[in-house]
């Protein structure tokens, strides 16, 4: 087998004068390899011989007149595929216009899905990097999983294991501000790193030495563009930089690095030292878990494996009766796999990555299937020309050449429109998915292989079959006339198009369906009214008595403004994320009433205005009130809390005291009001059990306007600020946008999912209205003849449709569990729902019948208005 | 511009068409190169250099006999001209002078 196909293969590129001895010579030294017995080892040989005598001084010389035959030939297929093309200008558009709309949505997407899948790609060892996390375990069962860690946890977990090698404690800084030509300039982006740091991930560093830079306190590390922005073309190393605030001092600059690339999971513009942080990280120890740690393990870990040595090892370090567990977490995992609180920021979702990899597939799928479709239905118009070519002598192979030769000429017309499309359209697709991940077409030689590549398998699949199907009719048959439909071919037609139907009502069905959850959770009542309350946050301080008199006074002057209803303060604004709010795992009871129960809780604090401010409704007890000097003791919980602690009557409470952790000295704080549940974040998560704690001075401030002069009113509250707070930026929101940005991923998720959806479905429509106007014209004849003997026009048009009806009945048959399943599952990563709406599922099968019924119908209904003397004389 | 132009392993292909005088076709020539060089030569190393040679001038051939195991077809024998002759002679003469030149001390290594 593989010594024939080598004979064959050397006879074709041997220079014929050589042949014959060197034939000889290889025939020989098989034969006596094959006298020792060893036949597989004989043939092998002989094949590496044959490919290693594949040398200029061997093979053939290269004459242009041996091809020139052939090229004759391809000449000519491509002279009556490009005569084809013309000739049927309307069938050809369909077919370039939707293999372009499918590879160019497709490419699109597969190179989103390569970048959401390349994120921490990038690092000295990415696949043994793990992120160390905590999770809150309760008999077994874990509560929250969080993806921080304690400050010394990374040290000890080293000197624990020899499988881990390495480690870096880091935390993020969250809110740092410089100042920058006397103005202060608030930065977020910043994280405070060890000097391991830089070991474990690879950023290119551009100046100064990597093993020190960041070993002293106060020193920072920039990355270019920040480098840029505060001290423009002057070298910054050597440098300092003022940081405001609680640090109110100035920082060296002590090393530059190049800006870091977009596909990681812990961004930020600069890099501070820990060193800076010592004495917070000495205060938590192994009481506050606010850091995040990686670990390098050594390469033949199993993750799994040391993942089981995790509870006994958490219990050795963290006390046998503690309920916090470590967990190790790759590193490559953590864009599109995780769903841990207190992410450092905003990830990504494999499912949603999947589901518009599914949909990018369907639409090449359905572009696909249109030219075999459409191909194969127009067989027959091609079959004479198969017969007559077969009479003068063309072999099969020759009329398969040829057909490939015209779906080649197709598909390449095809791809050229799709690198055009994707050329216009990229800076949409940009804005679209919110990433730039494609910054120069013409250079990017990944996406310019991938376009060849598909216009090479798409060239095949939709190629062979109609290929092979056109150039085996038989030529006598065929110049009878009597070809007969081929049953095979039908029915592979049909079920492609149930496909198409199918895919068609998934799509409309699913976005729909994404849109009214959307819809349900910007619009869902909150239980704290949020229209035109601003909130911004306070200066960073150490909130000394100089401060707290100044920021009462900064108040009382707000409250003086004409536009502004009320001003309160609260520490963690409504509308933030998962991770803007502090939580507590300690334990908790109320004393007299229940045990001390294990699970996290949340702490927020607030003044006494916040209740006006956002409308917030107590159900049982009073406000906080700072006219009573024992407030500063009183705490409002919400209703999600007495729930979680099993708590019949609420009003039974009241004034009861709470106790936190396990010591019986501990504080006792009096729960002098039960409040209303408010949503403070997204509508994905639960309504947090919370503890609100009373604070003249909490972090934030929010201020209710007066809806008229919005503008001018929001310009008064600044130029207070500016008059009581010069040293700090004024950067407020709408705690009604903040909301809204909550949902910004689901919204863009919701919209790409729409724009392919659309897209799939029109693909789908053309290849569906170009097949069926096909289909149409072959029964002229029988329209004129119907009509004749007195079917009405909508008689006509009904009769052909039915034939569609039963393939659009089979695909929603098929479509409604696909939609249900799939959707129903989605909806369940939210905590606050939507019911599946099965009048969404009703009103897309309409559409899709719709869309179906003028696609198809449109062409014989023309058809059956003409004249019937013009239609029965059609051919 | 080199006078013979005679890469080092066709040299060695090039004596040993000369020690197989008259016995050497492809199959005896790579059994002998094997042998003295202790190492495998691949079928198209040894043409290639061989038909190079001949293309150059250093060598002849003539087809000679079948037999049953090369499956019908001819052998073809080689023979060193007598500008390959030359060519072989002067890179000897090279090696030669080189070795002459070498001071003894150079290699008194032992």
């Amino acid at each position: 087998m593989i010594k024939r196909a080598a004979e064959r293969f050397f006879k074709w590129y041997c220079h014929p004068d050589y042949y014959e001895d060197i034939k000889g010579d290889l025939n020989e030294l098989y034969q006596r390899q094959l006298k020792q017995g060893l036949t597989s080892k004989a043939e092998r040989t002989f094949a590496i011989e044959v490919l290693m005598l594949f040398r200029p001084s061997i093979i053939r010389p290269f004459h242009w007149w041996d091809i020139n035959n052939s090229l004759e030939m391809i000449q000519n297929y491509l002279k009556i595929g490009l005569r084809n093309l013309r000739k049927h200008p309307f069938y050809s558009m369909i077919h370039i216009l939707g293999l372009a709309l499918g590879l160019a949505a497709f490419l699109f997407i597969h190179h989103y899905r390569i970048f959401e899948k390349s994120y921490d790609d990038f690092h000295y060892q990415p696949n043994q990097l793990v992120r160390l996390t905590t999770d809150d375990v309760v008999n077994g069962k874990i509560q929250t999983r969080d993806a921080m860690s304690f400050a010394p946890s990374g040290k000890a977990l080293q000197d624990e294991l020899p499988e881990v090698i390495g480690y870096t404690t880091t935390v993020k800084t969250f809110r740092m501000i410089f100042k920058k030509e006397e103005q202060p300039v608030e930065e977020t982006e910043i994280i405070a790193v060890d000097s391991s740091f830089l070991n474990l991930f690879r950023y290119e560093i551009l100046e100064g030495d990597k093993k020190t830079m960041l070993l002293e306190p106060n020193t920072i590390v920039l990355t270019e563009s920040m480098a840029k922005k505060y001290f423009g073309d002057a070298k910054p190393v050597g440098q300092t930089i003022e940081v405001l605030g609680a640090f109110n001092r100035p920082f060296r600059v002590t090393g530059l690095m190049a800006d870091i690339p977009k596909n990681t999971h812990y961004s930020f513009n600069a890099l501070v030292s820990l060193k800076t942080f010592q004495q917070r990280i000495e205060n938590d120890g192994w009481n506050g878990y606010n850091y995040y740690t990686y670990l390098l393990l050594n390469e033949q870990t199993s993750l799994s494996e040391l993942q089981s040595k995790m509870p006994a090892l958490s219990r050795k370090l963290m006390g046998e009766d503690n309920r916090l567990e470590f967990n190790l977490q790759p590193v490559r995992d953590i864009h599109l796999y995780s769903d841990f609180t207190f992410e450092p920021q905003i990830h990504g979702s494999a499912k949603a990555v999947s589901f518009l990899g599914i949909i990018s597939l369907f639409i090449l799928l359905i572009a696909w299937v249109n030219y075999i479709n459409l191909s194969t239905a127009r067989a027959m118009e091609r079959a004479k020309e198969v017969g007559l070519r077969k009479i003068v002598g063309a072999q099969k192979r020759q009329l398969i050449s040829q057909f490939l030769t015209e779906a080649v000429i197709i598909n390449f017309l095809g791809a050229a429109l799709a690198l055009s499309i994707v050329y216009f359209l990229l800076p949409y697709f940009h804005s679209l998915i919110g990433k730039t991940i494609i910054p120069n077409l013409w250079t990017h030689t990944d996406f310019l292989k991938n376009l060849g590549l598909f216009f090479l398998i798409g060239t095949l699949i939709t190629g062979i079959y109609p290929a092979i199907l056109l150039s085996s009719f038989r030529p006598i048959g065929v110049l009878k006339g009597n070809f007969g439909r081929s049953k095979n071919g039908t029915l592979l037609r049909k079920s492609l198009v149930i496909i198409q139907f199918t895919a068609s009502l998934v799509l409309i069905a699913a976005t729909t369906i994404v849109y009214q959850q959307i819809r349900f959770m910007t619009n869902k009542d909150l239980g704290i009214n949020t229209d035109q309350v601003i909130g911004f946050q306070n200066p960073a301080s150490n909130r000394d008595e100089l401060f707290v008199s100044q920021y009462q006074s900064f108040t009382e002057e707000l409250q003086k403004l004409s536009g502004v209803k009320s001003v309160a303060g609260i520490s963690n604004l409504p509308g933030g994320g998962s991770s803007d709010i502090s939580s507590s795992s300690g334990g908790i009871k109320i004393i007299g009433k229940t045990d001390r129960v294990e699970t996290t809780v949340y702490i927020n604090s607030m003044t006494d205005q916040m209740k006006d401010a956002l409308q917030l409704e107590l159900t049982h007890g009073r406000n906080f009130d700072r006219e009573i000097a024992g407030d500063s003791n009183a705490i409002i919980v919400n209703e999600s809390l007495l729930s979680m602690l099993n708590i019949q009557d609420p009003s039974t409470v009241v004034n009861e005291f709470i106790q936190f952790g396990r010591d019986p000295d501990n504080d006792r704080f009096q729960i002098v009001g039960i409040l209303k549940d408010y949503n403070r974040s997204t509508l994905k998560s639960k309504i947090e059990p919370t503890v609100f704690f009373h604070r003249e001075v909490p972090r934030n401030t929010l201020v209710k306007l007066n809806s008229e002069n919005m503008t001018s009113s929001i310009a008064s509250v600044q130029s207070t600020w500016n008059k009581f707070f010069p040293d700090s930026p004024f950067a407020y929101s709408f705690l009604d946008q903040r909301f809204e940005k909550l949902y910004m991923e689901d919204r863009r998720f919701g919209l790409i999912f729409f724009n392919f959806s659309l897209l799939a479905i029109f693909v789908a429509s053309i290849g569906l209205f170009g097949l069926s106007s096909y289909l149409a014209i072959q029964r002229t004849k029988e329209v004129g003849v119907r009509k004749v003997l007195g079917a009405s026009v909508n008689n006509i048009v009904l009769l052909f449709f039915r034939d569609f009806l039963w393939l659009i009945l089979i695909a929603i048959l098929i479509g409604i569990p696909l939609i249900y399943l799939g959707m129903n599952d989605w909806l369940n990563t939210y905590a606050y729902r939507i019911n599946f709406p099965w009048g969404v599922l009703i009103l897309a099968i309409i559409a899709i019948i719709f869309i179906a019924f003028v696609t198809v119908s449109y062409q014989t209904w023309k058809l059956a208005r003409l004249n019937p003397a013009k239609t029965v004389r059609y051919e | 511009m080199k006078k013979y132009p005679l890469g080092e392993f066709e040299e060695v292909v090039l004596l040993t068409v000369g020690v197989l005088y008259n016995d050497a076709y492809g199959v005896r020539i790579k059994d002998e190169l094997e042998k003295r060089l202790e190492r495998r030569i691949s079928v198209g190393a040894l043409q290639s250099a061989l038909r190079r040679m001949e293309s150059k001038g250093y060598l002849e051939s003539k087809f000679g006999e079948k037999t049953n195991e090369r499956g019908g077809k001819r052998k073809r024998y080689f023979f060193i001209t007598s500008y390959g002759k030359k060519a072989l002679e002067s890179s000897r003469d090279v090696r030669n002078n080189l070795w002459n030149d070498i001071p003894n001390i150079a290699l008194d290594l032992d």
